[in-house]
């Protein structure tokens, strides 16, 4: 067995997860940009969107093997959550009520997950380069 | 000094194990926020404990990749916890340290040998 391979296919792993993590840092970002946008293409306000994670497995699915790695799968619009109306007839873009429909975004909560995001990420970096001190741990026996 | 190759190899399994539980502790980091994941765990210097008390081969024993069912899990399915494998991952280096340093050693003793100590 070829020594320096597995830990080759350990770094991938955790390249995989900083790629995840960093994705949903970029959508978070996104979230808290247009926290207050009413304007969209799709017309009506910004909805909030989430990163949906999956793991990559063998494909036989056993669960005796480690994983993969990690997937940032898809990003999706949060529909479990309503846009939040505010009275302002003088908005442009308030309806005849004089209400105006804004992002289903909250500050508050985008930074909560904004930190846990950024604490996955330094933990991925950290695994990262634990293999690269084993690796060069065994090219040391090699001299 | 028997230069047999066995007690080597029991060691260069050792370090294949930690470098296969970094693996999967690694995956379980990288799956910190993937819903319904279950954190894994490899065994094997426990399994050797066994095999040693009960006069089992060594020989015949394996690592063994566990899916961890009992760990408290968040509401989302998922039971890992980043805390505990960032401590994992710490103790099973150290443990790599020491099997590198054992074999090393060794590798030593035998250099020492062959040169006739020169």
């Amino acid at each position: 067995m070829n020594a320096i391979d597995p830990l080759f296919s350990g770094m991938r792993v955790s390249a995989s997860g900083l790629a995840a993590e960093r994705m949903r840092i970029d959508v978070i970002a996104e979230n808290i940009a247009n926290a207050r946008t009413t304007r969209t293409p799709d017309g009506g306000p910004y909805r909030r969107k989430v990163v949906l994670f999956e793991a990559l497995v063998e494909p036989s699915g056993r669960d005796s093997a480690p994983a993969l790695g990690v997937a940032a799968a898809r990003v999706v619009p949060d529909e479990t959550s309503d846009f939040e109306r505010v009275l302002d007839p003088s908005h442009p873009d308030a309806g005849p009520d004089g209400m105006v429909a804004y992002p289903n975004v909250n500050t508050v909560l985008e930074m909560a997950d904004l930190i846990t995001a950024m604490r996955a990420y330094e933990a991925n970096l950290t695994a990262q380069e634990s293999f690269v001190q084993m690796a060069e741990r065994a090219l040391d026996l090699a001299r | 000094m028997e230069a047999t190759p066995a007690r080597d190899d029991l060691l260069l399994r050792l370090l294949a194990a930690a470098e296969l539980r970094a693996r999967v502790v690694s995956g379980n980091l990288a799956n910190l926020d993937t819903p319904g994941y279950k954190r894994r765990d490899v065994r094997f210097e426990d399994l050797l404990r066994d095999a040693v008390t009960r006069g089992r081969d060594l020989g015949r024993v394996e690592a063994r990749v566990e899916t961890d069912v009992e760990s408290p899990a968040r509401p989302d399915g998922n039971n890992v916890s980043l805390e505990l494998e960032m401590n994992a991952l710490r103790e099973n280096r150290l443990l790599y340290e020491t099997y590198a340093a054992i074999l090393e050693g060794r590798m030593n003793l035998q250099r020492i040998a062959v040169t006739e100590g020169r």
